[in-house]
């Protein structure tokens, strides 16, 4: 064998053009199904390191934990496809949480009597709430980052109205059966999760409304010079994410029995995170529902799986910031981007 | 809110309460002497006002606090909503900006009682309340070197809670009802938190003569339901039919503890709580909990402002009182089946009278400091 | 002084650049001209240090040399004054001019601004630009700004031993014929010191202002020319391939109007700091031409008629109502469609798919209670791809990787698809190689047969005469004269440019 060196270096020249070459036609689908992969991949580094986490049973916790923050995921994913961003999600699950507990036991305390009224009308709360946001927001021109915050700050502080401080807990047998009766080895509440999210998929595929969001999102200044509203299609976008926070704090209310002020802690850093994680840009235009599943399901899962790995609690935090990059690193086109901001 | 949001706010308000305190600081220092320098010989004060400083509304706990001032107010005489809340929202500096303004606009006619919030923040507020000639007694959080019988008369007391003892005791009960075999997981609050640390030590202190009971994992629940119940969960896949039992350092990550035991069907497994809420207490006498603890904050927020009020007319003289009268520890009720329902008769169905001259009678002892070195 | 030789670039599945061979000697200035896809902008990216090439090598002063980025190919005097102006609008001039090089003026942390502002003078005096550098850019006007683009690159004369390459590309595509000719001017006299690279579309400029030209064709250079030394059907001929002829702007195809019908009419309508008292009409079929120079007016009619700008005074009709509240909605309702000069920020959305663009101004067609007809949407965008021999895919192709020819015909499909009868076009050919061009004016005389009124603001004279009917010449927000341009009597060039300015 007396190949040169020259030759070796050109032969590698050549074989990394042709695995370029085979790559780079696919490089959009990679991008686009990577958040999956990244999903696969933990699945499996969990699996290998301890078997007790590939389990129905497991995928049955993981599944409850991830169904209210699916929920406000879906809801901001939509806010997120417009450009815009909303924090109002803590306060509005609290005030939701804690205005269908105070009816829900006031009419009966049980889904059999007219209590169940307190369903639809907690939905209806989160619309008005997201109305409000969106009107603050378009009305008096101030940048969806700052109002819906502002609004969130409200909204908390109207659950500690309502609540005085205190815990409403709903011991409702049937209500509860959201968690405790099981199909398959999936409580109730994870199947209507995923009904939700077709209902999301459906409005964001099919709809007006969701192909406006896109328009908003990928060219506000195109969707107006192209004779749409824009400023309804914001407001109507913070609504329809106010149902989604609605729904969440019906879910979170129903896997705990309780509603309190703080019920809407934290949705906020794990809703944004699954979303990006999930491979929304945060520029808006580009993304959807099914992305906002994956994000969720990545975040739970790694979550999850450090516990059931044995990690030490005080690497885990750290860990998760770390594997969150990593996931949006491998999971957007950041080359699409020049800046960041 | 998340704290990544909070914080942000927070530091913002920082910002400018810093300001404020700067100026306030230069203003007080102009101020004070002139105006109030004589007032450090004076003895006692005529009708003062009363403040309690805290952190905020929404928990149950500080609202029992509140009550207990409110209630004591009541009983000298005075309508409830005369006590000043001055809630610090969880801001070191907003609580001591506070204060200052108190001092001020009461010209030091005041008696105050204070969480600082943190530890290094009690020293600013009882130098600032001792410059005013007022009054001031505090709970919770001051530091190791810092004690009221520096500052004469006028920084009253300490109470705090060692959460060290009741919580072991709680860990036995746990070990008992679990037949002194098995696993026990802990779910703890925010780490580096004090009582967070106190309460799994005290698991630890009652593991050392259980030899068959193993501390299979302890995993912060954050003093939240939700991420508790979340922890429970994945306890039970990592741990399955291992565990026996669960030591939880609140009420509130119990909740989620037994609710994520429930959506799996599992009953049975005794869980303990800590704080005797009345929620807690509920699920005590149902059973379900094995066990909480009470720390009584209705009687420590009427207390607390008591002494602060009474050192200030002169009820008592506190540079005259022994030091287990300055800084003590608070009570505790431990809560289980047995005593639960006589419990929720005494302390929640009805809030007990009492007498808020009888100042140490249910405390426990002076406070005791880990030895320096 | 400045040579590519043999120089090879490849992406996967395109061979860009094939064996290029290119040389700009000292104070020469050589023309670049070539269809859109035939590597002209891969060429540029390799000169000023974006591409690295595949093969070949690059000389400066006889000297092999590599650059891993543009910095780096700055700092051998290799500068590029971008197309798309890379200006940031909100930084003042002197800001612009030396962002990324403020370290000079620093002293002990704190910029001295004086010192910019000295320095900047002596950079703007070298493009005979006499602004304030403290003005912010956004205030500047096109053609200052382009100028300001180059002072900029010409501070490389300071930092950089030795003789400048700068590149221009497209420079002239925001400026009217007199900013044309001053800046031809400034270039020539700036030989002394740099010699220049300048690409464009407009052949004849790029005629004048060459000493040699290279034709590229499919990432080859097929010739290069002399100055004089061929004609511009010539080199367009060796550029598309094919003869560009006499009836480029399908003059032949040209009918009188239907002027029993008034599709729009504005009536003394002014807009404070715009436009004044302007009177317009449009027929069905007519092509109305508005002449003028950049900010003369001529964008604020049309956006005024599109409902973006609320008139202060007289009345806008259209279709003989009285158009009371002015907005894009109200216009696209009215079956008015509007083609913006920025493609890219007003025309398409990049990431939405080509079906999903053509439908965007009339969801509501396409809809029944909020929830879409998709299949419907996608039958209309394969009818209109096919129509417009749009070059995609297919219907679901995303719009940001079409072309730019094939994005306008998309904007065009939009709005003719939702049997829009107004058509406002801002430039419609602007950054359109040949090709796509005549494509445009093609759909233009189409457009007049189905009887749509068109109001055209074209990129050149001649464009502008060769398509109209009538032509306005606006100046100053006023209109100056109106033609009739009708085959046969059509103005010239000089009849438009005495009015312009």
């Amino acid at each position: 064998m007396s190949t040169s060196a020259s030759d070796t270096a050109a032969q590698g020249r050549v074989a990394m053009q042709q695995t370029r070459a085979f790559r780079r036609p696919s490089r959009e689908t990679l991008i686009r199904w990577a958040p999956l992969l990244v999903l696969i991949a933990l699945v499996v580094v969990f699996t290998a390191i301890n078997p007790a986490f590939l389990s129905l049973r497991n995928f049955g916790r993981i599944a409850i934990a991830s169904t209210p923050a699916l929920m406000v995921a879906i809801g901001v994913t939509f806010i997120i496809v417009m450009g815009s961003i909303d924090l109002s999600m803590e306060g509005t699950i609290a005030v939701c949480a804690c205005v269908f507990a105070y009816f829900f036991l006031s009419w009966g305390g049980t889904l059999l009597s007219t209590a169940w009224v307190a369903i639809p009308l907690t939905l209806l709360l989160g619309a008005v709430l997201g109305l409000l946001n969106g009107l603050v927001h378009v009305l008096l021109r101030i940048p969806s980052f700052m109002a819906s915050l502002a609004m969130g700050f409200v909204g908390i502080g109207l659950a500690i109205l309502i609540t005085r401080g205190e815990k409403f807990l709903i011991e409702d047998e049937v209500f509860r059966g959201l968690v405790t009766y099981r199909v398959l080895g999936f409580p109730i509440m994870v199947y209507l999760a995923l009904a939700a999210l077709v209902v999301a998929w459906f409005i964001q595929s099919y709809t007006r409304l969701g192909r406006n969001f896109y328009a908003v999102g990928g060219g506000e200044e195109l969707a107006h010079a192209s004779g749409l509203d824009v400023r309804r299609v914001r407001v109507m976008g913070f609504m329809l994410a106010g149902v989604f926070y609605a729904l969440a704090a019906l879910f979170a209310v129903g896997r705990l029995g309780v509603a309190e002020s703080v019920s809407g802690a934290n949705f906020m850093f794990v809703s944004i995170t699954s979303v990006v994680v999930g491979g929304v840009a945060l520029w808006g235009g580009i993304g959807g529902v099914w992305n906002a599943l994956v994000g969720v399901l990545i975040v739970n899962v790694i979550n999850n799986g450090m516990v059931v790995i044995g990690l030490p609690d005080f690497l885990q935090d750290g860990v998760l910031g770390f594997l969150v990059i990593v996931a949006v690193v491998l999971s957007t086109d950041r080359r699409s981007v020049s800046f960041v901001k | 809110m998340s704290t990544f949001i909070r914080d942000f706010i927070e530091r913002e308000k920082m910002n400018r309460r810093n300001f404020l305190l700067a100026s306030a600081a230069g203003m007080g220092s102009l101020v004070i002497p002139s105006a109030f320098g004589f007032d450090r010989a004076r003895a006692q004060l005529v009708d003062p006002q009363i403040a309690w400083s805290y952190r905020d509304r929404a928990s149950p706990y500080w609202l029992a606090i509140v009550s207990g001032g409110e209630t004591f107010v009541e009983s000298i005489g005075r309508p409830r909503d005369s006590l000043v809340n001055l809630i610090n929202e969880g801001s070191s500096e907003k609580s001591l900006a506070d204060i200052v303004s108190f001092l001020q606009a009461t010209g030091g006619n005041c008696a105050i009682a204070c969480d600082a919030n943190d530890s290094p923040n009690a020293r600013p507020i009882v130098e600032a309340v001792a410059a005013a000639g007022a009054y001031i007694s505090t709970i919770w959080n001051k530091t190791d070197d810092l004690h009221p019988w520096d500052f004469g008369d006028n920084y009253v007391s300490h109470m705090t809670w060692s959460d060290l003892k009741p919580s072991e005791d709680l860990a036995r009960a746990l070990f008992d009802a679990m037949g002194g075999e098995g696993g026990v997981v802990h779910i703890g609050g925010i780490p580096a938190n004090n009582p967070a640390i106190e309460r799994l030590q005290g698991l630890r202190n009652a593991l050392v003569d259980y030899p068959n009971i193993e501390l299979l994992d302890a995993q912060p629940g954050d003093w939240d339901t939700q991420k508790a119940a979340d922890v429970m969960s994945q306890f039970l896949t990592r741990y399955g039919d291992q565990i026996k039992g669960v030591h939880c350092a609140n009420d509130v990550m119990a909740y989620g503890a037994l609710e994520a035991m429930r959506a799996e069907g599992i009953s049975g497994i005794p869980v303990t709580a800590y704080d005797g809420n009345p929620e807690a207490v509920d699920l005590v006498m149902k059973g379900d909990l094995l066990g909480t603890c009470f720390t009584n904050p209705h009687w420590g927020g009427g207390i607390t402002a008591a002494l602060a009020y009474h050192a200030a007319i002169g009820t008592f003289k506190p540079s005259e009182e022994p030091p287990e009268h300055r800084e003590f520890y608070g009570p505790t009720i431990l809560i289980t089946q047995a005593d639960a329902e006589n419990f929720k008769k005494e302390f929640i169905d009805a809030t007990p009278t009492y007498d808020w001259t009888d100042f140490w009678g249910p405390t426990n002892g002076q406070i005791q400091y880990p030895a320096s070195n | 002084m400045y040579a590519l030789q043999k120089v090879d670039k490849k992406f996967p599945g395109v061979h860009a650049l094939k064996a290029i061979d290119f040389q700009v000697g000292r104070g020469e200035i050589v023309g670049l001209v070539g269809e859109n896809g035939a590597g002209k902008s891969t060429l540029m990216k390799v000169i000023y240090g974006a591409y690295q090439p595949d093969g070949g090598q690059i000389l400066v002063d006889g000297k092999s040399v590599r650059f891993a980025n543009p910095r780096q190919a700055m700092e051998r005097g290799i500068g590029m004054v971008f197309q798309e102006q890379s200006l940031i609008a909100n930084l003042t001039v002197m800001e612009n001019i030396f962002l990324g090089y403020e370290q000079q003026f620093v002293r002990w942390g704190v910029i001295n601004w004086r010192e910019m502002a000295e320095a900047a003078r002596h950079q703007l005096a070298k493009v005979k630009l006499d602004i304030d550098p403290a003005t912010v850019t956004s205030s500047l006007s096109f053609a200052q700004r382009q100028l300001v683009e180059l002072a900029k690159v010409l501070t490389l004369e300071e930092r950089v031993e030795g003789h400048l390459v700068i590149l221009l590309d497209e420079p002239t595509s925001v400026l009217s014929s007199e900013e044309v000719q001053l800046l031809f001017r400034l270039i020539r006299e700036l030989t002394a010191r740099a010699s220049f690279i300048f690409v464009s579309h407009r052949m004849d400029e790029v005629m004048e202002i060459s000493d040699r030209i290279y034709v590229l064709k499919d990432g080859q250079v097929v010739d290069v020319v002399s100055r004089g030394g061929s004609s511009a059907e010539t080199i367009q001929h060796k550029m598309v391939g094919r003869n560009v002829n006499k009836e480029y702007y399908r003059e032949q195809r040209q009918k009188p109007f239907d002027s029993s019908r008034t599709l729009v009419e504005l009536d003394g309508v002014s807009l404070p700091g715009r436009v004044t008292d302007i009177s317009l009409k449009l027929h069905a079929g007519e092509v109305l031409c508005i002449v003028g120079t950049e900010g003369s007016g001529r964008e604020a009619i049309l956006r005024t008629i599109y409902g973006m700008r609320t008139p202060v005074e007289g009345r806008v009709l259209i279709k003989g109502q009285e158009v009371t509240s002015f907005s894009p909605r109200t216009a696209a309702s009215l079956g008015v469609g509007y083609v913006p000069r920025e493609r890219k920020i007003e025309g398409i959305v990049a990431g939405m798919s080509v079906y999903e663009n053509m439908t965007l101004s009339q969801l509501g067609r396409h809809s029944s209670g909020g929830v879409l007809k998709l299949a419907e949407e996608k039958a209309l965008a394969r009818d209109w791809i096919k129509r417009l021999s749009i070059k995609a895919h297919s219907e679901h192709a995303d719009c940001g990787n079409l072309s730019g020819g094939n994005q306008q015909k998309v904007v065009l499909a939009k709005w003719r698809s939702g049997g829009s009868d107004i058509m406002l076009l801002d430039h419609p050919t602007r950054g359109l190689d040949i090709g796509a061009k005549e494509d445009v004016y093609e759909m233009i005389r189409d457009m007049s047969d189905a009887a749509v009124g068109i109001v055209l603001v074209a990129d050149t004279l001649e464009e502008a005469i060769g398509l109209a009917h009538t032509i306005i010449v606006v100046k100053d927000g006023r209109i100056q004269k109106t033609f009739g341009a009708t085959s046969g009597v059509k103005p010239t060039p000089f009849d438009l440019l005495h009015h312009m300015i």
